[in-house]
């Protein structure tokens, strides 16, 4: 009898310890499969959407999840959300272990072109509208013309100031980098930081780079070292974008301790709102973090482009731009074509209209800001010549790591202009060549 | 009756005997195994097999999704000769080095506090402990504002002392040092308990015996305690030395391996080729050298400590 109980009692350990693996996959999909009896689960298509979005747009998405779920009865979405660089490596490994989200944010570019490649993405080329969309955000999520991402969101990539401490101390927008480091000495002569930087996250200090080399040889360089097109990552323009980054470091341009701060936890946007210091380079939604942090600074907050070099090619019509949210939809998901329906309710005229209002500009097209300050950004996308998608979502992961570790050293001063440059150029002819 | 059929008799109980004894050993053994089967599998199936995998991994190159190609040494090839990985895995050394040099002597100074004849010792014992309770994410967090290079303050209270602010998550020189300093007060405390536990369970007699031989306190540490805890140390030694090869967490979070590398790890870069970078193959590789080290050490340690015990002394 003893024999038997223990039989037993190990058989079914070891039924436990074999469930127990599998049992999350089960719970995730079990909407679909008629065997619960449950009976009202039975017919209920369960939609997992993943988004990083925050404050104002967090609740926007909301309201556009719910208005979904009442319209088509039966469907219940699953909302995560998650802050941006939690975000990028729970989709990797959800990616990589096979249970992603039905639908998912994205920048479009490289890093989604990633998963496009894996084949986790579905084609929607058939099941969207193009032209519902601005050709220049839709195609940050093309690849070979076929459509697996359609953009909501557009930002610009500005430097914005505290319009009170520039008052203060009689200064102006600089349009030059001679204006602009004028403009640095006058703030550090008065004890204010005049740029406020928080490059432990690395993307932050990547927008001087590019900008800079923008700057220097044109809007083209990028395009033509990314293509292999004679140019390179080596080129002198980006070894001279290097120099200016670190002749800024060495004046003391930015707080002290950038390269040890990260992003997300708004550390340098505190040093912006407390009037510690004086400008960002940073995206145009941060104007939505101001919106949500701290509403009052808005009045004192303005912004001006990145300011043109001496004897550069470029100048301040091109601009830095990237798409995102831009949505897509897993190619294994359950219910494809509802979760195609779901992103176009994502991007819809009415939603997107709201969505300026959180401070953004959007990929959907005949939508004109009523936000004043909005409005500022949607003249300057008017007006631009050329917008220039960040690299770090342009190019192959690995590639825009790199990209952003050793424009991370620059700023550190523990890698020469020529170093960095070297190193990128030799990891690009190994991905691009 | 004839003494042929005794014999027979006789060698017929014998194989019975035997054949009954044998029956007696495998329904032992099939007990045996089945009591530790339900431990045996999850520790097949959630340990042994993943260490197989990712040494298999290791020789292909692969992204994590589409096809495998096999590359034969060339993973690891790469990795000798990949400066990043040297620097993590000196970076490793140094966190064994502090918790097995710092940690886990801090610790037994810290349990033997906790046995001197001081007020409020409940207090300390608490006060002491709190950190091993926290979440390290917290710790992470708290310790990156508490390091902040503007106004935090540590950095107010060097600069009351006369002191620069210095950037410590920042510059590459101090990075190291900060974090080191924060798994210390983490994990100093865990050390803590264990020799708290080993203390008590030391006999007074031993100490009575000494107290009459006329031996002082510095004495009675070095000559009863010291040697009693040997057992202790080893473990913690073993825990201190596995855990740190492993340490991931806390450096992930206050500088997720930087600047320019200075903090990364055997850990983070794994995690970075494999998640980030979506080199599995690659990652692979670093995860099975990182194992191959934790063996290594651990079986040298084990060997010391064994030859130690036959040798007699103590334990």
């Amino acid at each position: 009898m003893k024999k038997v109980m223990a039989l037993l009692i190990s058989f079914s350990m070891l039924l436990l310890a074999a469930c127990s693996g599998g049992s999350n996959q089960e719970i995730s999909s079990g909407g679909s499969e008629s065997s619960n009896n449950d009976s009202s689960s039975v017919d209920e298509k369960v939609i997992e959407f993943w988004h990083f979005a925050t404050g104002e747009r967090e609740a926007l998405l909301e309201e556009a999840t719910q208005k979904f779920e009442e319209e088509n009865p039966g469907v219940k979405v699953n909302v995560l959300r998650m802050p941006n660089d939690a975000y990028k490596q729970k989709l990797s490994v959800a990616m990589a272990g096979g249970n992603p989200p039905d639908v998912f944010q994205s920048w479009g570019g490289g890093w989604l072109r990633h998963f496009v490649d894996q084949g986790n993405v579905l084609d929607i080329t058939d099941k969207v509208d193009k032209d519902h969309y601005l050709e220049l955000a839709l195609n940050n999520g093309t690849f070979d013309e076929k459509v697996y991402g359609v953009p909501l969101g557009l930002a610009l990539d500005v430097v914005f100031y505290n319009n009170e401490i520039f008052e203060e101390h009689g200064l102006e927008e600089p349009k030059t980098y001679e204006e602009f480091t004028e403009v640095i000495k006058t703030l550090k002569e008065n004890n204010v930081i005049p740029i406020a930087l928080t490059n432990q996250s690395k993307w932050p200090g990547s927008y001087y780079l590019m900008n800079f080399a923008s700057r220097i040889a044109g809007p083209d360089l990028f395009d033509s070292a990314f293509h292999r097109k004679g140019r390179g990552f080596d080129d002198p323009a980006y070894v001279e974008a290097g120099r200016y980054i670190q002749d800024l470091v060495k004046m003391e341009a930015f707080n002290p301790g950038f390269n040890g701060i990260p992003y997300d936890e708004g550390r340098g946007r505190q040093l912006l709102y407390s009037g510690q210091a004086a400008m960002i380079n940073i995206q145009s939604s941060f104007l939505n973090n101001v919106r949500l942090e701290a509403p009052e600074f808005e009045e004192k907050l303005d912004f001006f482009l990145f300011p043109s070099v001496p004897e550069g090619k470029g100048d301040q019509t091109q601009v830095g731009g990237s798409t995102g949210p831009v949505w897509s939809v897993y190619s294994k998901s359950e219910h494809p074509d509802l979760a195609a329906e779901f992103i176009k309710a994502l991007t819809s005229k009415e939603l997107a209209q709201k969505y300026t209002e959180t401070g953004a500009l959007t990929g959907i097209k005949g939508v004109v800001p009523n936000d004043e300050f909005v409005k500022k950004f949607y003249d300057v996308a008017q007006h631009a010549s050329h917008i220039q998608m960040p690299y770090d979502q342009t190019l192959p992961p690995e590639l825009a790591e790199l990209h952003k570790d050793t424009t991370q050293a620059l700023f550190g001063l523990s890698m020469t202009p020529e170093e960095a440059a070297e190193k990128m150029e030799e990891r690009a002819k190994e991905f691009l060549d | 009756m004839n003494t042929q059929d005794v014999e027979m008799n006789r060698s017929k109980a014998v194989t019975k005997v035997a054949q009954q004894a044998n029956y007696k050993n495998f329904k032992k053994a099939m007990t045996i195994v089945l009591f530790i089967a339900p431990a045996l599998l999850v520790y097949v199936v959630y340990v042994l097999y993943p260490i197989l995998a990712t040494s298999i991994y290791s020789f292909y190159s692969w992204d994590g999704t589409s096809n495998k190609t096999f590359i034969g040494l060339q993973n690891y090839i790469q990795l000798f000769n990949d400066a990043i990985f040297w620097t993590s895995l000196t970076n490793n050394f140094w966190v064994v080095f502090t918790s097995v040099f710092v940690q886990i002597p801090l610790g037994l100074i810290m349990a033997l506090m906790l046995f001197a004849p001081i007020k409020g010792l409940r207090f300390f014992n608490s006060v002491y402990f709190l950190p091993f309770l926290m979440s390290t994410v917290a710790v992470g967090l708290l310790w990156v504002f508490l390091f902040d290079p503007i106004d935090g303050i540590i950095n107010q209270l060097i600069t009351f002392f006369g002191f620069q602010n210095v950037e410590w998550l920042s510059n590459e020189n101090t990075a190291m040092f900060a974090i080191l300093l924060v798994v210390v007060w983490q994990f100093a405390p865990f050390y803590m308990i264990l020799f708290k536990a080993a203390i008590v369970g030391i006999s007074d007699d031993l100490y009575e015996a000494a107290q009459i031989d006329g031996a002082n306190a510095l004495h009675k540490f070095f000559h009863i305690t010291l040697p009693l805890l040997v057992p202790t140390i080893v473990t913690s030694s073993i825990l201190a030395i596995v855990g740190s090869l492993k340490a991931f967490d806390i450096f992930y979070i206050m500088t997720g391996g930087g600047p320019n590398h200075a903090t990364e790890l055997m850990g983070t870069y794994m995690f970075k080729q494999a998640f980030i970078n979506f080199n599995m193959g690659y990652a692979s590789a670093i995860a099975f050298v990182m194992f191959l080290i934790a063996l290594i050490v651990t079986v040298i340690i084990q060997v010391i400590d064994y030859s130690r015990k036959k040798k007699g002394a103590y334990s």
